[in-house]
């Protein structure tokens, strides 16, 4: 975009504002005569602190003595009047409305073409709570916010080294989105540094509204099962991540960080695992990766089984299956889709409905429509129960469910139609696309291939946090 | 660059091998079980000037293992076609040819899909690959301990001297193509890599083969497949059957392993021909399985793919080795 420089005619620039807001309510623009030149102050409503701009700005502002002109003035204002942290300047208008737009409030003179600039913003914000995805017992309760410098407080604080950098800048053609790269100096190469810098450079969107909008540009383009980078909601979660030299991305007005790169093992890691003891730990570990085979494996294993390999059960169970699938009228296959497909309605529809009406549909779905499916004889009891224990193991692991969605059904669809056999290649093509996942030529599937024996220790157990403390793990020792 | 571990590589080759074994047919005896364990021996001995070479890299050689590959890729097809019927796939019996041919082209896609990855990609996956099939091997090879009769291993017999079990030893290697393009390719000591990888066949071919003898020893002489026999005869419990285990392992090795052969194809291909960079992985897969209807009456131990392996492994590097050696020496000369 062109930028045009501001005018030194005060009257002339407040028109050209108006113009190129378009006359947009939320401007204010308040003229006033301070040392005897003619000046503006311009916020833009909302977005500002009234009582702060009042009493740091607009009454130091307004009792300057008499000064020769506006040069003197702003000199005067720069260097004996301490307004604001935060006083960039401004010499063009897409500078100015940027700042005006993220809550400075910005004075303009008559007869000089700049602008100063204060920081006061203070628009409505949510404050710091209880992340709602990644809820732990042990750790802390604090989330991120949507507020791009709340979040980098909040890593701050739990980092206080300067080895910790933090990079502001802006991306967006029309949103101007703050986003943070954040990452520890003396843990991340530069040469990674400058590939992910190059990566983000190539973001040419006229909006940034989630991690979503992003994580493309930070990720492989060939088609990817699982995502490569992470996100989390979790401020000490992000610190563990950025000591073992991983990089962050914190986009302003999202609660959520970028995490480059991401394994596959860490999607069954909590912060909880290491406040409990190993064994437990480790003990927790398993049942989540048994969790995540059954939530994808189950359903199509059920089907093959009791459709192709009935010699795997042993007679009792094989009797009571038959017994419960003589009297449904579907094929087992039908049965199975029909069910899981009525899950991910009702799914939906209670994420989509407002919370009172989302409980509502819970009882319907779970008491009136299972209740009913069973008793009128449509679905079988087995059935339904290897359903719902496949969708409550994905709960197990959330950040891996949209996978574990779409796996299931491609699963069920080769289980159902070949039986083990048919679940066995498409285990072989789902486990090539895995292997193939990398990130800046960190592999997804690290450290089980390439196996990395040390990484063992926080992967098929979790060690003790001395012998952690001993090892000093950085990601850095997966790349390939 | 595209370069594997050496966990990798040997999981890669021996996840061929295996495949070749639970393909192999008629008898086999303690004489078997030691003739292809020796076999393996020499035919690491064999492969000291590959190993010395740290692979292959010269264009010539490149068209002879490129031949070589596409024929083992076929046998394998072939092998898969003839054993899967033994396997008993859903589908296939019941679906007739063309149920075959179905279950033949979903391996071959997926072959196709697991290659075009890249061998970077195909190294990972086929260590977790390995891993599984270990395991579900093992578990195999636990329930198998209840049948196990070790008087069967001098009941059993084979028919073969020592010399011809040798020579099966050498027909059954067919992975030695992949094993000299891939050694090139493969992090660290050569040396400690083509040794990681022939202890590991070893082992897996003394377990496999001795299992067999001892599981499947007296039904010998009416068993086609004796591997697969073994894995069927294994039952753990009285009332449950668990030849599905066998099945999965047999699906998945079947896949890696004509992958492998498809994924050093296209590799060749793209040195031979750097500018060919789309379809290597297609144009390999097509020969396969053209050389898998060509091959189909040849059977896995016959002498021509015995000799094969042996060139493979051994005259190849053996003449670059010593062409080398000429041309360094009349190049002292010259100077």
């Amino acid at each position: 975009m062109e930028k045009i420089q501001i005018l030194d005619d005060l009257n002339q620039n407040i028109e050209k504002i108006k113009a190129m807001s378009g006359n947009s309510s939320d401007i204010l623009i308040n003229e006033f005569v301070t040392g005897g030149i003619s000046c503006a102050l311009i916020c833009c409503e909302g977005m500002v602190s009234t009582s702060v701009i009042t009493e740091l700005v607009l009454e130091p502002i307004t009792n300057i003595p008499q000064k020769q002109n506006v040069r003197e003035l702003f000199r005067h204002i720069q260097e004996n009047l301490l307004l604001s942290i935060d006083r960039p300047t401004a010499e063009d208008y897409t500078s100015m409305f940027r700042l005006i737009h993220s809550g400075f409030a910005v004075l303009l003179g008559d007869g000089i073409g700049k602008a100063l600039a204060f920081g006061v913003q203070g628009y409505a914000v949510r404050g710091i709570q209880e992340p709602s995805g990644e809820s732990n017992i042990m750790g802390a309760h604090e989330g991120l916010t949507e507020t791009v410098r709340t979040n980098m407080s909040l890593l701050r604080r739990r980092l206080k080294t300067p080895q910790l950098v933090m990079e502001l800048f802006v991306k967006g053609e029309k949103s101007k989105t703050d986003l943070c790269l954040c990452y520890m100096k003396d843990r991340v190469p530069e040469s990674l540094m400058k590939k992910i810098r190059e990566s983000l450079d190539e973001i040419r969107l006229e909006t940034i509204l989630s991690t979503g909008y992003i994580r493309p540009f930070v990720e492989n383009e060939r088609f990817e099962l699982f995502s490569s980078t992470g996100t989390t909601e979790r401020p000490d979660v992000l610190c563990s991540k950025l000591i073992e030299g991983r990089v962050a991305l914190l986009v302003d007005g999202v609660p959520f960080a970028i995490v480059i790169p991401k394994l596959f093992c860490e999607s069954f890691q909590t912060l909880d695992d290491y406040a409990f003891k190993p064994y437990y730990a480790t003990f927790i570990r398993w049942i989540k990766y048994g969790a995540f085979v059954i939530s994808v494996l189950l359903p199509a294993v059920y089907a093959a089984i009791v459709m192709y390999h009935p010699e795997l059960l042993n007679s009792t169970l094989l009797m009571l299956l038959v017994e419960s699938e003589k009297k449904a009228p579907l094929s087992i296959i039908t049965e199975v889709i029909g069910v899981l497909l009525m899950y991910e309605v009702i799914r939906e529809a209670g994420i989509r409905l407002p919370k009172p009406v989302g409980g509502a549909v819970s009882i319907v779905s779970g008491l009136i429509i299972g209740d009913a499916a069973v008793n009128s004889g449509l679905i079988s009891t087995p059935l339904l129960t290897i359903t719902a224990l496949s969708v409550i193991s994905g709960f197990v692991v959330p950040e891996l469910n949209p996978p574990i969605t779409v796996l299931r059904f491609a699963f069920l669809a080769a289980g159902g139609l070949f039986g083990l056999f048919g679940i066995s290649l498409l285990a072989c093509a789902v486990l090539v696309n895995i292997s193939a996942t990398e990130d800046y030529g960190f592999p997804y599937t690290a450290p089980l291939s390439p196996f990395a024996k040390a990484g063992m220790g926080d992967t098929a157990v979790r060690s003790g946090i001395r012998k952690m403390q001993s090892r000093g793990f950085t990601v850095e020792e997966y790349h390939e | 660059m595209n370069e594997i571990t050496r966990n990798q590589f040997a999981s890669m080759l021996l996840i061929t091998d295996a495949f070749a074994l639970f393909c192999f047919t008629g008898s086999v005896s303690l004489m078997t079980v030691i003739g292809l364990t020796v076999g393996i021996l020499i035919q690491f001995i064999l492969a000291v000037p590959l190993i010395r070479l740290g692979g292959i890299s010269e264009k010539p050689a490149y068209i002879f293992y490129l031949a070589y590959l596409i024929m083992w890729g076929g046998l394998l097809f072939g092998m898969q076609w003839k054993t899967s019927r033994h396997i008993y796939i859903p589908y296939e019996n019941s679906g007739g040819i063309w149920g075959k041919l179905l279950i033949s082209g979903l391996i071959a896609l997926v072959c196709l899909y697991i290659s075009s990855a890249g061998i970077k990609a195909m190294g990972r996956a086929s260590l977790i690959a390995a891993f599984i099939g270990a395991v579900c091997l093992l578990i195999a090879a636990v329930s198998g301990l209840v049948h196990l009769e070790t008087e069967n291993l001098f009941r059993a017999v084979s028919g073969r001297s020592l010399f011809e079990e040798l020579a099966t030893g050498f027909a059954l290697s067919g992975g030695v193509g992949s094993f000299a393009i891939l050694l090139g390719i493969t992090k660290g000591s050569s040396m400690k890599n083509a040794a990681a990888y022939f202890i590991g066949k070893g082992v897996l071919t003394a377990a496999l083969t001795l299992t067999a003898v001892m599981v499947a020893g007296g039904i010998m002489e009416i068993t086609d497949f004796p591997v697969v026999t073994a894995a069927q005869v294994s039952q753990p419990f009285s009332s449950q059957r668990i030849d599905s285990l066998f099945l999965i392992v047999f699906a998945i090795f079947a896949v890696f392993s004509i992958a492998v052969q498809t994924a050093a194809s296209a590799y060749i291909f793209g040195e031979l021909f750097p500018k060919f960079v789309r379809f290597r992985s297609s144009v390999s897969l097509l020969l396969m399985i053209g050389a898998a209807f060509l091959l189909w009456k040849v059977p896995l131990n016959s002498v021509v793919i015995g000799a094969g392996a042996a060139a493979a492994l051994f005259a190849v590097p053996l003449i670059i080795l010593v062409r080398r050696g000429a041309e360094s020496a009349l190049k002292k000369g010259r100077t």
